[in-house]
């Protein structure tokens, strides 16, 4: 899934900045932030990219305003984007929710560092993978994108507005402070059709118009302020008229249509990195930024004559697991490396089909995974069979 | 010509387009009746806000109302326009980025006095400080009347509510001189029963290109009002001319004031100024840099 | 119409015209207005001149309530012996009033044989007479006109007073013209009379006072004469109309929910909550169309809809 198709002139890039010119490459016209290690590049490059192509950046008075602001412009019919660390992903938990349940499209990045609370600020980590997956509260619908280098991060970023605006959810593009503050020479890919991908809006009579009323793909049309459709929004259950609702059967027909509305569009969401899985004994699921680590393992494995394979989400949420039970059919190790306590291990643990052994590799003292660490593991668990 | 003919000719004055006003062509009247309960303010305080803004001409399409949580959270909905019901404190950050993004809206917040001077008051502060074109509503009644009747940041002294069972000690928050030391661009406040007034108040509020805070004095006969023995719904409207409101909201001397009360609580317009507007001064940099006179 | 109704033809010889010199009563003129007109002005000018011809004179008044717009009257007397500062109801040779309505109400004081009556035309109506707010209800202002005072009075004058003054460059003079009118029933000389104004009104207004105290005097003489006289207008008060449209309120019942506001906030109370705790218009008649029910209720259940007249009936 890492196309290398651009064809532009290679350039030296920071990883924040590369979302930064990614999201304004994708359309993005409106970013609200607050400084925080370590993606706050993010937000001094789009101050400087926004207001030169008639957007709008905005430094709000904290997490929450950040992320409601974000909603507010995105409400008003533009591409919006907010970007933060831990910390302040934990604030934005509430109205994040607001815009899963709203349906309302939105690009939010969370830049990891170590945890828990202030944790290693200057520190790379992975510790948000189940925050991403769970963190606001109630069901709701996820989209989380984890690219694993500079160019994958512009790229995804364009790609996390074109499935937000799709798909009418907030989308979280997930990566970790070593991958903001990698500088890398990258070809810039062409993300064109992302930038033309716009939402479904509203059309036709305004009499028979219902917000909340799905299309085929589990969508609705969305209504834009001050084209006479004049809808009411609301964070509370609605029904598909658009007003709060009690009643059982329309509370589980929008829930029902809310969560399904991913799944029911998963072949557009999904994607992922594979290599050498097909006939790999051990497979190593790794995210982000250990995945380069993994590959490197896994050739140094395979040189060694070790048949090893790596498999990175590049989609975190919803998790590829069709494909991922694809690639491990013949695999009878599955080793996840993740820089945290363990926590992708048990979305592997419950997804596998067949009598993988899984065993996690985890680090969580602010050093990235290393090629070395995931050999070693690799190594031990073959001994040990 | 008698008096009713000099009323309506009073009231004809008042359009914009030389329509009179009925509330119903601004309401979505298939929600009706609303959800609030009898007597209270906020429905008052709804007919003078939509009265303003038949007043100033404003186009429903191009109205956008952002409201919290609570019962005032509840008050936008029933308002045939763009509406957003958000999280809890929050409008006004909505409406930041809402106004920011669509400077074309007009951006019309309705908050209440938990949402806006509680878990939204970094808000409120920070609206005013950036003094964004937006029109902010708080309806104060003291109380936090949807979850029951909570103490909030105004409830005056020895007040009765389920949190200060033994009688109110916090001092309480003067939203007024709050915003105004903020820097809003436009601040005042008004009680319902004088719905002219108050009509008039939010009318100039929609006109100043500029934060605007009206502060609302709105009664909650329900909660309130029966906790703390403040009589019956009519009753309570027409003690807002006289003694109802405590002297803690006392304001200095150099503000208006009228003879009808005199027990302290003051009202009418307290700001008016005329500090740049954020958005404006925003879209100019903005368009400076686009035409590369400016280097970022 | 500029002129006056009546033509009295007969011109009051001199010998009519009171002398005190040569009477034993005193002579008892009453100045009758409403504050801020200058009543208390022209009895003290004829007090003045009355004491410059070495009479006895008493003036009482009345005015310390009134303040501008209230009641004000004046009594004075005078002679060769003056006991009593006030004139008994029935002896008062001259009345002069400055407003028609306060002319109106002391018109019992003047005697009935020979008593002369001399008012302004000007009305001030008092919010009083505004009390009822009902749909076209009649302000409470006398409908009496100068042909109605000259039935029951031996003679009686109408001027408009305050227009003549107000035509000659001060409207406020409209005292001295009364004063030129006033001096037409009496003997004293008419340079004693300008002497005193002279005196006693601000030096900037001494022409013109001058100039419609001739006015006045010349109005009574030509009216007694039957001539065309300028001033002599009476248009009748105007009562309101009916208006063709009136409002009737219309109740949505689903929406009340009883808070009691409107029936209680009614300046004509003329709602009720029903059995059912919804508002009702139960006096529909006494429904002035005044708004406060319909602004003030909170659950939007009351419009102010324009109705004709008679439909509402």
């Amino acid at each position: 899934m890492n196309s290398m198709t651009g064809q532009a002139n290679t350039v030296n890039l920071q990883g924040n900045k590369a979302c930064a010119l990614g999201a304004v490459a994708a359309g993005c016209r409106f970013f609200a932030g607050y400084p925080i290690t370590p993606s706050s590049e993010i937000a001094e490059n789009l101050a400087k990219e926004l207001p030169a192509v008639g957007g709008v950046f905005l430094q709000m008075e904290d997490e929450i305003a950040s992320m409601a602001a974000t909603l507010g412009a995105s409400m008003g019919g533009i591409k919006a984007m907010t970007a933060t660390s831990g910390p302040g992903f934990s604030l934005k938990q509430e109205n994040l929710g607001y815009g899963m349940g709203a349906e309302i499209p939105c690009v939010v990045v969370n830049v990891m560092r170590g945890g828990p609370s202030t944790g290693l600020p200057t520190r790379p980590a992975q510790g948000d993978i189940m925050q991403t997956r769970w963190g606001t509260h109630g069901d709701h619908p996820v989209i989380v994108l984890a690219p694993g280098s500079v160019e994958e991060i512009y790229q995804q970023t364009a790609r996390a507005f074109a499935l937000s605006e799709k798909l009418r959810t907030p989308v979280i593009v997930l990566f970790d402070e070593s991958l903001g503050h990698l500088v890398e020479t990258v070809a810039l890919p062409d993300v064109a059709d992302y930038e033309k991908t716009v939402r479904k809006w509203a059309t036709g009579k305004p009499e028979d118009y219902k917000p909340y009323h799905g299309d085929a793909d589990g969508v609705p049309p969305m209504a834009r302020p001050g084209d006479g459709f004049r809808v009411h929004t609301s964070g509370l259950t609605v029904a598909e008229n658009g007003f709060p609702t009690q009643k059982p059967h329309e509370v589980d027909a929008l829930m029902k249509r809310l969560l399904g509305k991913v799944a029911l569009n998963n072949d557009l969401i999904e994607s992922f990195e594979a290599v050498e899985c097909k006939d790999a004994e051990v497979v190593i699921v790794a995210l982000g930024v250990v995945g380069r680590a993994a590959r490197k393992a896994v050739k140094e494995l395979r040189e060694a004559g070790i048949k090893a394979g790596l498999f990175r989400p590049v989609t975190l949420w919803p998790f590829p697991t069709e494909s991922f039970r694809k690639q491990t059919a013949k695999a009878r190790h599955i080793i996840v490396a993740e820089m945290n306590a363990g926590q992708l291990i048990h979305e592997i643990a419950e997804v596998k089909t067949g009598k993988q052994k899984v065993t996690g590799l985890n680090r969580y003292d602010g050093v990235p995974i290393s090629p070395v660490d995931i050999k070693k593991t690799v190594k031990e668990v073959l001994g040990h069979e | 010509m008698n008096k009713q003919v000099a009323l309506k000719a009073d009231d004809a004055k008042k359009t914009a387009d030389g329509k009179e006003f009925n509330i119903r062509d601004y309401l979505r009247l298939d929600l009706f009746p609303h959800f609030m309960c009898p007597g209270c303010g906020h429905g008052i305080a709804l007919r003078a806000l939509l009265w303003a803004i038949h007043e100033q001409g404003i186009d429903k399409d191009k109205l956008a109302v952002v409201c919290g949580i609570g019962c005032s959270g509840r008050v936008g909905g029933y308002i045939d326009a763009n509406t957003f019901h958000t999280t809890h404190g929050r409008p006004l950050a909505y409406a930041t980025g809402l106004k920011m993004a669509r400077p074309d809206l007009h951006v019309v917040v309705i908050t209440g006095d938990g949402d806006c001077l509680a878990i939204g008051g970094n808000h409120l502060i920070h609206a005013a400080r950036r003094n964004l074109d937006i029109t902010c509503l708080m309806l104060n009644n003291e109380i936090y009347g949807m979850t029951g009747g909570q103490g909030s940041p105004t409830t005056p002294r020895d007040r009765f509510t389920t949190t200060t069972p033994a009688g109110n000690r916090e001092p309480v928050f003067d939203a007024c001189k709050l915003a105004e030391a903020a820097g809003a661009g436009y601040v005042g406040r008004e009680v319902t029963i004088h719905l002219p007034r108050l009509r008039d108040l939010i009318a100039g509020g929609l006109a100043h290109k500029g934060f605007s805070f009206i502060e609302v004095m709105s009664d909650c006969t329900e909660v309130n009002g029966r906790k703390n023995d403040l009589g019956s719904s009519p009753e309570m409207v027409l003690g807002q001319t006289r003694t109802m409101r405590p002297p803690d909201y006392e304001y200095d001397s150099n503000v208006v004031d009228h003879p009808f009360r005199p027990s302290g609580l003051h009202t009418g317009v307290f700001v008016q100024s005329d500090r740049p507007e954020y958005g404006a001064a925003y879209r100019d940099m903005s368009e400076k840099l686009q035409q590369g006179r400016t280097k970022p | 119409m500029a002129k006056a109704k009546k033509q009295n033809p007969v011109l009051v010889p001199e010998s009519k015209k009171l002398d005190p010199a040569n009477m034993t009563e005193p002579v008892n003129i009453l100045v009758v207005g409403v504050g801020g007109q200058g009543v208390i002005m022209v009895s003290k000018v004829l007090a003045q001149i009355c004491q410059n011809l070495g009479y006895q004179v008493k003036q009482s008044e009345v005015h310390g309530m009134a303040k501008r717009g209230g009641v004000v009257f004046s009594h004075v007397r005078f002679g060769q012996q003056v006991w009593s500062p006030t004139i008994p109801v029935g002896k008062a040779d001259v009345l002069i009033a400055l407003e028609w309505a306060e002319g109106l109400r002391w018109m019992n004081y003047l005697r009935p044989d020979s008593g002369v009556f001399i008012a302004d035309t000007k009305r001030i109506v008092p919010p009083f007479a505004c009390r009822s707010r009902a749909l076209g209800a009649e302000i409470g202002y006398s409908k009496d006109t100068p042909d109605d005072v000259k039935a029951k009075v031996c003679e009686a004058f109408a001027i408009d007073a305050t227009e003549m003054a107000a035509k000659a460059g001060n409207e406020r003079a409209a005292n001295t013209l009364l004063l030129g009118a006033l001096s037409t029933t009496l003997t004293f000389p008419t340079s004693e009379w300008k002497e005193v104004i002279a005196r006693m009104v601000p030096p900037k207004t001494v022409d013109v006072n001058l100039s419609v105290f001739d006015q006045g005097q010349k109005w009574i003489d030509g009216s007694r004469r039957g001539e065309p006289v300028e001033g002599g207008a009476f248009v009748p008060l105007v009562q309101p109309e009916v208006n063709p449209e009136r409002t009737m309120l219309e109740i949505t019942a689903e929406w009340c929910k009883g808070c009691d506001i409107c029936v209680k906030m009614c300046p004509e109370r003329c709602l009720v909550l029903n059995k059912d705790q919804v508002a009702e218009l139960a006096e529909p008649e006494k429904c002035t169309g005044c708004h406060i029910c319909e602004w003030l209720c909170p659950d939007f259940a009351i419009s102010l809809n324009p109705v004709s007249q008679e439909a509402a009936e």
